[in-house]
Formats: C-alpha cells, structure tokens, sequence
C-alpha cells in the first residue's frame, strides 16, 4: 500500500497483520492488514455488520482477534504474556452507548482511572478532570451524576475520561450513532478539536460529512476486509470499489 | 411506592392475629364476662410466673446473634462465589475455583438446610465442644452464602457490559473494575433480593431447637411445655418475628433510597 497517497509519514503506532475474527462459523474479519500512523485520523466507514466495529474493537482486544498480529508501537500485544491493561492505558476508546460509570459523578468518572493506576495523584487527577470538562465545556457538570446528562453531554465526558489516560491514539467506536440528531454536532465538534491538536484517531462513523471534512484518510470495510483505502477525497467522489460506490449512493 | 404497599400489608397482618387472638380468647373463656380476668391470669400464667419471658428474651438474642453473623458470613462467601463464577464467565479464568464454587452452591442448595445443621453439629464437630449458638451460625451462614451467591451473581450480570468494557478499555483490572464499578451498581439492585434472603435466613433460623439450643422458636416451645397452653406462647413467637421482619425490611427500603438518592 505504499502507493496510498493518504499515508502520512509518521512513525507507525499501530500495525495489524493478518487479523482474522470469527464467531464460531461466521467470519466477520476476513486477513485484514494496514499500518496506523502517528496523527492520522483515520475514518472507517462500510454497511452495518460488515465488521467495522469488530475491527476497532480488536484493536485494544475487547475482541480477542482468531488470526494474526496486531503491533502496538512495536510490541505484538496478541502474544502470550503482554500485560494488556498496560497498552490499553495507552489506547483510549470512545463508545456509542458511552458506558460512562453510572455510580460515579462526572468529575469521578474522568478521575479514577488516572488515579487508580498511579498514573496521577488524586488531586493532580482532579485538576486534570475539571481541565478537560473545560475543554469539553462542561465544568458546571463535574458533580453530576451521568443519569442527568443528555447523550451528547455523556458522549464528551466519555471522551473526556478517555483523555485523561493520555492515550497515544483515540479509537471511535460509532460515537454519534446513539444521538439525537441535534446533539451530533457538540460531539464531532470535539472531535475535530482533538483532530486539529494532532491526535491519532481512528472513528467508525456514519457521519460521511465527518470522515469527508476531518479525516486524514478513509477506509471502506466490507465483506470482514478493508476494500478500499485512500484519501477521503478518492474514496467518497472517485471510488473504485463496486460496493463501496452502491454504499456512497446508499448513504449520500 | 414500596412504603405504601409495605404498611397496609403489616396492619393487615396484624389485625388478622388480634381477630385470631380475640377469637381464641372468647372461645377459651365461653363467658363474655370472665374474659378479663382470665386473659390477664393466661398472660400472667405464661409470660410472668417464673419469669418465663426469659425464655423469649433469651430466645430471641440467640435468634438474633445468629441470624446476625450467618448474614454476615453470608455476605462475604456468597459474594466470593459470586466473583468466581462471574471472572470465569467473563473471562474464562480461575476454572478449579470455578467448579469449586459450583460445586458448593449444588450441595447446599441441593439439600435441606436443617439436615446440614445437624451433620454440622452431630457429624463435623461430633469429637469437638463447641458452643452451640456458634455451630448455627456457621451452618446457617454457610447455607446463605449459596443463595446469597446467586442473587448477587444475576446483581453482576444484570449491569450492562458496556461498564466493564469501558473500565478495561482504560486499563483497569478486574479487581478495580469491579469493586469500583459494578458491584456498586450492582448491590443496588440486588437489595429487595437480599432482604428476602435474610427474611428467609431469620425465619429459618427457628430449626435451631434441633440440635438442643435456646433460639426464639425453641423458647416459646419451652413455656407451652411447662405451661400446656399452646396459643399465647407460639403467638408471641410469631409476632415477635413478625416484628423483625418488619424492621429489617423498613432497613432495606431505608437503604433503597438512600442509594437511590445518590444517583439523583
């Protein structure tokens, strides 16, 4: 792929070798290999159950891939013995149903990892915590518990908590897919924030806008593999793939 | 809501033992007029010669003490066994601890918990003197934790695994992620459950009698011996535990809210 114009230069953060995922006699992930730079934003796009979210997910191993490698800045984390909590530290991940802590305030839900893995003290966490509600514009909420929050608000806390990991690269699991339609905009507004300070991100989405205007580079998923993967410009106006242009018409 | 349906139900039951009472009273009595007097000799006869209320008393601290700690060891091996089963469902780990926990929830739930009393008291600690009040204990708290462990287990498996997926995306353990996370979300709602277990664990606490100790049951059983009067004894037993049902289920919709408020 070295032909792929939308490959930056980056050091490569991520390399997925091979990586195969089946349930049982269903193959969802069907030899998928790519390479995932430093600062690439990355949209993954493709029909639902074609696999996109599966790819994402065995990304930080929340699905234990059946087949190949996956590198994470250099170390094959499906290998035997790899203390995956530690690379799981470095990868935050966003979801669609945002998974915050239900028992916890907001303020606590950003905190306790930080300070449950010694990463930062509890004070030092909770100064990160109330910086980056600022960041997400949401500092009035820090004693809230999520209950009282509306989907976009739980969205940016969730990215928030992820933050506050200091993760390498950010992974989107669908982030907008559970919103009302007018509270999209808040989330990917943040998300082009973080884009813009240079974060790695990876995003499953349905936002065609998004992947067009943000990303650094798209890939269609179809079929459990990666069937085109190129600039957001050649993907969505100039498209190769027979199915990923029936899938652009399907959408657009 | 709950307290509203609670305190009918508790006069409820409460005006049907007093129709009871009245009724076995005036039919003891026959005359209408006699019925004072008499009553108050029965109750003196019963409760207050030889200071037979003592029997209740110390009944019903034996009862207590018992139901007490066999709710504590309760607690703290049947939410071991639920933590087992629930890690090896999750993540295929600890298979020997696993079957283990199995295991002991098959036997105990599998058979009669008045029959594990007595192997406890006549089989394991046959050579050994042991106090007696100890040996319920055990075997009343070693019988709880199974169902105890269950209840907390559908606790754990009825939280979303949304929440365990997002503690370990973030590298927390599974330690972390469950004393930090889920089971204080689970505990909320596995509270009514508990309670109806430790509803379940005083009464059944009354078969204590079988290996020759003084609890509650076997108090008023003791006064109807000497006495020969059946009702008053057996009726005070009965509202006595009705009385402590009652306050320990007022403790756990306390808890109810109080929980529920901090989510608010």
């Amino acid at each position: 792929m070295s032909d792929n114009p939308a490959i930056a230069n980056g050091e490569v953060l991520i390399r997925v070798e091979n990586l195969c995922k089946s349930f049982g006699d269903h193959v969802v992930l069907n030899d998928i290999s790519m390479e995932i730079r430093k600062g690439e934003v990355i949209s993954v796009i493709g029909p639902s159950g074609c696999g996109k979210s599966t790819f994402i997910r065995s990304l930080n191993l929340l699905e234990e891939p059946t087949g190949g490698s996956i590198f994470f800045e250099g170390e094959d984390i499906t290998e035997r013995g790899v203390d995956i909590r530690k690379v799981r530290e470095k990868i935050g991940m966003v979801f669609q149903q945002f998974n915050l802590f239900d028992n916890m305030t907001v303020k606590k839900n950003i905190m306790l990892a930080p300070s449950k893995l010694g990463v930062l003290t509890r004070p030092e966490a909770e100064k990160k915590a109330i910086e980056l509600l600022e960041m997400v514009g949401l500092s009035d909420k820090a004693d809230q518990y999520p209950a009282q929050l509306s989907g976009g608000q739980k969205q940016r806390v969730a990215i928030a908590r992820s933050l506050a990991m200091n993760p390498d690269v950010m992974l989107f699991d669908e982030p907008t897919s559970a919103l009302d339609p007018e509270m999209v905009g808040e989330v990917l507004n943040i998300m082009k924030e973080l884009a813009k300070k240079g974060m790695t991100m990876v995003v499953v989405t349905h936002e065609m806008g998004f992947a067009r205007e943000v990303s650094t580079r798209a890939i269609f998923i179809d079929e459990g593999n990666i069937q085109e993967d190129n600039t957001p410009e050649v993907v969505f106006t100039n498209p190769k793939n027979e199915r990923l242009r029936e899938f652009l018409k399907s959408v657009l | 809501m709950k307290k509203c349906k609670k305190i009918p139900a508790v006069m409820l039951a409460g005006a049907a033992l007093m129709g009871l009472f009245t009724t076995a009273v005036s039919a003891a009595s026959g005359e209408e007029g006699n019925l004072q007097p008499e009553i108050v000799q029965r109750l003196y006869d019963n409760f207050v010669k030889d200071d037979r209320w003592k029997y209740l008393l110390e009944g019903l601290g034996n009862t207590a003490l018992i139901t007490f700690f066999a709710m504590i060891i309760g607690i703290v091996i049947g939410f071991m066994l639920a933590i087992i089963r629930v890690a090896h469902d999750k993540n295929g780990s600890v298979p020997v601890l696993n079957l283990i926990a199995k295991l002991y929830i098959t036997i105990i739930r599998g058979t009669p918990v008045m029959i594990q009393l007595l192997i406890i008291y006549f089989v394991i600690f046959a050579a050994v003197d042991i106090d007696k009040v100890l040996v319920a204990i055990i075997a009343f708290g070693v019988n709880s934790a199974a169902y105890v462990s269950e209840v907390v287990r559908s606790g754990i498996m009825s939280i979303d695994n949304g929440q365990f997926e997002a503690g370990k995306s973030l590298g927390l353990g599974f330690p972390t992620i469950m004393i930090h996370i889920i089971l204080p979300q689970a505990f909320k709602n596995i509270l009514p459950a508990l309670g109806n277990e430790f509803i379940s664990l005083l009464k059944e606490t009354s078969i204590s009698g079988y290996i020759g100790l003084m609890d509650l049951t076997r108090g008023g059983d003791y006064i109807r011996s000497v006495t020969y009067e059946a009702f008053l004894p057996l009726i005070a037993v009965a509202l006595i535990y009705l009385i402590i049902v009652v306050l320990l289920s007022a403790g756990v919709s306390w808890l109810e809210r109080r929980l529920k408020k901090n989510e608010r």
